[in-house]
């Protein structure tokens, strides 16, 4: 026995209950050939490295089967290429049998904990910048304060000064008066 | 600038690697050039066996859009 595995690309801005129809739909054609299904997952959304009718990127599929009828192969290849969802699409033959998806998906799952503790940690590194700025802002507002109080103290002091000097050209003045009635 | 050494030697053999899949982007970059031509086997130093495994898999991957056919090069 055969196994094959066809890639195809289909139009990134479709929505993922769509996505689903036309996998479900094509994976229904190809069962029509005879052929048994191991893998059908999507593989990801990829910037194409050229431009295939005006879209720069497109979401990878693929699709891993067993051999059916090999005429009806060429029918579902021209199926393919005549369904306006698909942008474009290859089979290639593989070497050996294809091992069920499952255990990849098992090990995404494991990782995703993995990416939530790591955006935790980002999250709380962002808290804790966050609260530094603010420190910082603190900082500089109990700066500027006690900028302002040695400023008050500074116009307290040269007012005090000016009181000084009120009150010795008063004495100036009254030992001037004094010395007149002398 | 992997493929200034003057002893050459295969990647694939070195690493133990025996099947090149098509859909293997990163590897398959290592091979091209700036222009996305496939560089000689005199240069990189693969043997022939998988450098004819390695041309059919960068062929592959360029008409499924994964690689260039045609890259502008560093100007």
């Amino acid at each position: 026995m055969r196994f094959y595995e066809t890639i195809y690309i289909v139009d990134p801005n479709l929505e993922n209950l769509v996505l689903e129809k036309v996998m479900t739909e094509i994976g229904q054609e190809l069962e029509k050939t005879g052929s048994k299904l191991i893998n059908h997952r999507a593989w990801g959304k990829k910037r194409l490295a050229y431009q295939i009718d005006k879209q720069k990127y497109g979401t990878y599929i693929l699709m891993q089967f067993e051999e059916g009828d090999q005429e009806k192969m060429v029918g579902f290849s021209t199926w393919m290429k005549l369904n306006n969802s698909v942008i474009r699409h290859m089979t290639v033959t593989l070497d050996s049998k294809p091992e069920v998806h499952v255990e990849e998906t098992k090990k995404t799952d494991s990782s995703k904990p993995e990416e939530k503790e790591s955006e935790a940690h980002v999250e709380e590194t962002k808290k804790t910048d966050s609260s530094k700025p603010e420190e910082k802002e603190q900082n500089s507002g109990s700066e500027i304060a006690s900028s302002d109080s040695s400023k008050n103290k500074k116009e307290d002091g040269v007012l005090k000064d000016k009181n000084e000097v009120n009150e010795k050209k008063d004495e100036k003045t009254d030992k001037v008066k004094l010395e007149g009635v002398e | 600038m992997a493929f200034q050494n003057r002893n050459k030697f295969c990647y694939f053999k070195e690493n133990g690697i025996h099947d090149i899949d098509y859909k293997d982007v990163k590897l398959l970059r290592r091979f091209i050039n700036d222009q996305g031509k496939i560089m000689p086997r005199r240069i990189t130093g693969t043997s022939a066996k998988m450098h004819r495994k390695l041309v059919k898999a960068i062929k592959r991957s360029r008409s499924i859009a994964l690689l260039p056919y045609v890259e502008r090069g560093v100007e």
